[in-house]
């Protein structure tokens, strides 16, 4: 600590060149900072002075004519049916969502990280095309292999099985958009897990094979510690993903059928449609407070033990 | 990240909020229209904002405007549904709207309730030269704000073919409608007629039974919902029967499926607006055209059918108020409406226009004007959209069978009476 302080007593005040240095530092971050404040910080705080007043769509030209509420909009929330089914669903996405994506995409990264060279790429380009096409043009075809006579129930036809209408069915639309946006994020962790395996030393494995360590040890007891950061990463931006769900029930099922796929993001949508500026504001700010929640439980169970 | 951008537009306006003083004077009342409109030629730049189609072919009509007004100059935005309303809405908010914009007929009650609409100056337009239905859905609490451009109404689509087959006609009544999808199926239509199980916008098919009940939406004085009367009761389980019979499958098809499904004979009728003729002749191929027809919707006591369109409005804010004023007159005037239908293929609002042979010697159109002289809008109230989500979402229960129609539309009542009128 000593050692620390008086090195940094010791310093020279900044030099003329190095002062110029750190303007010009701040030159090219300013645009980003102005940028920031103006669109995103200012919004933010704004939002959530909103949820704490009545503005609705009558208010839009005279918004000093509103008033004051608290916590009424909050408060209203949590009676309303609609809203707290949507948290419901919007939490099995996140519980079924994020472990299946991690698991396939972990299975994926290894297999790709292994054998298969020659064909490396073109698998990984196979499994990263979802992630950036656009997803209007993901809903029509999976809208066709999920259609009653659609591609999905014709191979379980095959054998034998008859099965459902899949986005018109209340208890299998949910697993069915959780499947597609499951299909969809495989690509993003993917990537990231690769890069995570690339990062794992050869010698802790090398190490491991001389004390006789399988396959299936060797990637719990070496991989997987090693990846932990790159885990930690992984759930936290899945599960604030899964949480603003949003496009795939948007556009394959508006929220239907019986609100079976309503989710937060959705509801809250919806209500800035209708005018409820207050309203969808604080709605927003619950699901806000929902993924600090999930980040920090995430952070707590996979923080790397120093 | 469309969704997001209102929030950013009104929070701009808001951001001061935390010190707002609160509301003192009641909801912004409706600005008086600052007088007359000449018959000078328009002059100066005129902005306007169209969606959809309207917003891609505008630009050609305008040109005639011009042509005629050698001083003014049309500007068009084309804005797409999806964003339209979000875009008003900021725009509204940030000072910074348009002189003109088309809106989607619901949207009236809500965007008037702003004070951000004119209301429509004494004498530019003869409300009777327009179908009543039509007029209705620009006038909020008695102020009239901007004029109906185009309509669009819906009418039964059926398949002569399989109707002839199995020897009816198109229905008159609701009885003979029931017995006609029963026959249309038997035919071996999948869906005798198509109708969606509930969800969205799914009261446009509901509303209009209500309303050939003899029923309505809102009491007389417009002050009080009526949802839990008998005729929306009949409606609602006349609209079940389809369901519980297994006439209709209780599928929705977006559009882009129900044309390939009726073309297919799978789905035997359908209620669809103008647009579905031009859709279905091109889909169908040259022999299609002899294998369906229109006719007006069947009925109760009246056949009333749910009529939407667009509107146009001028916005108070307008720089160039006269002259855009002018030009919505011009829009509306019958001779430009016919003009419009061959651009655009949307329907004239104004009835003269249908003397016209284009329409009225047309075998589709012309059952289109029948319908329009019976046809209703929802009332222009703030809150429609909300309203209309709950009736969406409890007629879908009912379908499925989760809820009593008395149950549904006791809960309509109760969240509709929730949700106000927005007065």
């Amino acid at each position: 600590m000593t050692a620390v302080t008086t090195r940094a007593a010791r310093r020279p005040p900044p030099s003329r060149a190095s002062r110029k240095q750190t303007r010009i530092a701040w030159g090219f971050a300013a645009p980003f900072m102005v940028l920031f404040l103006v669109f995103m910080a200012g919004p933010i705080v704004a939002s959530l002075a909103m949820s704490f007043t009545d503005l609705t769509t009558r208010d839009l030209r005279t918004p000093f004519n509103v008033n004051l509420v608290g916590l009424d909009n909050y408060v209203r929330l949590f009676q309303d049916e609609r809203f707290v089914h949507s948290l419901l669903n919007t939490g099995v996405f996140v519980i079924v969502g994020v472990p299946v994506t991690i698991v396939l995409a972990m299975l994926v990264a290894l297999a790709l990280n292994t054998g298969i060279n020659k064909f490396r790429t073109v698998f990984r380009v196979g499994y990263y095309a979802p992630v950036v096409t656009s997803i209007v043009a993901i809903a029509i075809v999976w809208k066709f292999i999920l259609q009653p006579d659609g591609l999905l129930n014709g191979f379980l036809g095959v054998f034998g099985i008859s099965g459902p209408n899949w986005l018109e069915d209340t208890t299998w639309a949910l697993p069915s958009l959780i499947l597609m946006a499951v299909w969809r994020n495989i690509g993003t962790l993917m990537v990231i897990f690769l890069a995570g395996l690339q990062g794992v030393p050869k010698e802790h494995h090398e190490a491991a094979m001389v004390d006789g360590a399988n396959v299936v040890q060797r990637f719990f007891n070496v991989t997987l510690p090693a990846m932990r950061p790159t885990l930690l990463f992984a759930a936290v931006i899945t599960g604030i993903g899964f949480l603003q769900f949003f496009e795939e029930p948007f556009v394959m099922t508006r929220g239907g059928p019986l609100d079976a796929t309503l989710s937060s993001a959705m509801y809250t949508f919806n209500q800035f449609g209708f005018g409820n500026y207050s309203y969808a504001s604080a709605a927003s700010y619950v699901l806000f407070l929902a993924i600090v929640l999930l980040s920090l439980i995430q952070f707590r169970l996979l923080k790397k033990e120093d | 990240m469309n969704r997001w951008t209102t929030a950013l537009a009104v929070t701009a306006a808001s951001a001061l909020l935390l010190t707002g003083c609160g509301r003192t004077d009641g909801p912004a009342g409706p600005d008086a229209s600052k007088g007359a409109i000449d018959s000078e030629p328009a002059t100066g730049d005129i902005t306007i904002w169209a969606m959809g189609n309207e917003g891609e072919v505008l630009k050609e009509l305008a040109t005639q405007f011009e042509d005629a007004n050698p001083d003014a100059s049309v500007t068009v935005t084309a804005v797409p549904w999806e964003s339209a309303h979000d875009r008003i809405a900021t725009s509204i908010a940030g000072g910074e709207t348009p002189d003109i914009s088309m809106l989607g007929t619901t949207w009236v009650g809500e965007f008037a309730a702003t004070g951000a609409l004119e209301p429509t100056p004494e004498g530019l337009v003869d409300e009777g030269d327009f179908f009543e239905g039509s007029w209705g859905t620009a006038v909020v609490d008695d102020v009239a704000y901007g004029v109906p451009w185009y309509v669009d109404t819906r009418v039964l689509y059926y398949r002569t073919d399989m109707a002839e087959a199995a020897g009816v006609e198109a229905p008159e009544t609701w009885d003979e409608y029931t017995a006609f999808a029963k026959a249309l199926k038997d035919e071996g239509a999948t869906s005798g007629v198509s109708l969606p199980p509930g969800g969205f916008d799914s009261w446009q098919y509901v509303a209009p039974l209500a309303w050939q009940a003899g029923g309505d939406i809102l009491s007389e004085d417009g002050t009080e919902f009526t949802f839990d009367t008998p005729e929306w009761k009949e409606a609602f389980e006349f609209y079940k029967s389809f369901f519980d019979d297994g006439v209709a499958e209780p599928v929705r098809l977006e559009g882009g499926e129900i044309e390939q499904k009726f073309i297919d004979g799978s789905v035997g009728s359908f209620f669809s607006g103008p647009f579905h003729v031009g859709l279905l002749l091109e889909q169908g191929g040259p022999d299609f055209a002899d294998k369906f027809a229109v006719a007006e919707v069947p009925g109760d006591k009246s056949r009333t059918s749910f009529t939407g369109g667009g509107n146009l409005a001028v916005f108070n804010d307008s720089e160039n108020r006269d002259a855009a004023w002018k030009f919505v007159r011009w829009l509306s005037e019958p001779e430009t409406q016919i003009e419009w239908y061959g651009i655009s293929t949307d329907l004239p609002s104004t009835e003269a226009a249908y003397d016209d042979a284009t329409f009225s010697e047309d075998p589709y159109l012309s059952v289109f004007a029948d319908q329009l002289t019976d046809s209703k809008a929802p009332p222009a109230i703030a809150t429609w959209a909300q309203v209309s989500a709950v009736i969406d979402q409890e007629l879908e229960k009912v379908t499925r069978g989760e809820t009593s129609v008395d149950d549904a539309l006791a809960s309509i009542q109760q969240q509709a009476e929730s949700i106000g009128t927005g007065q």
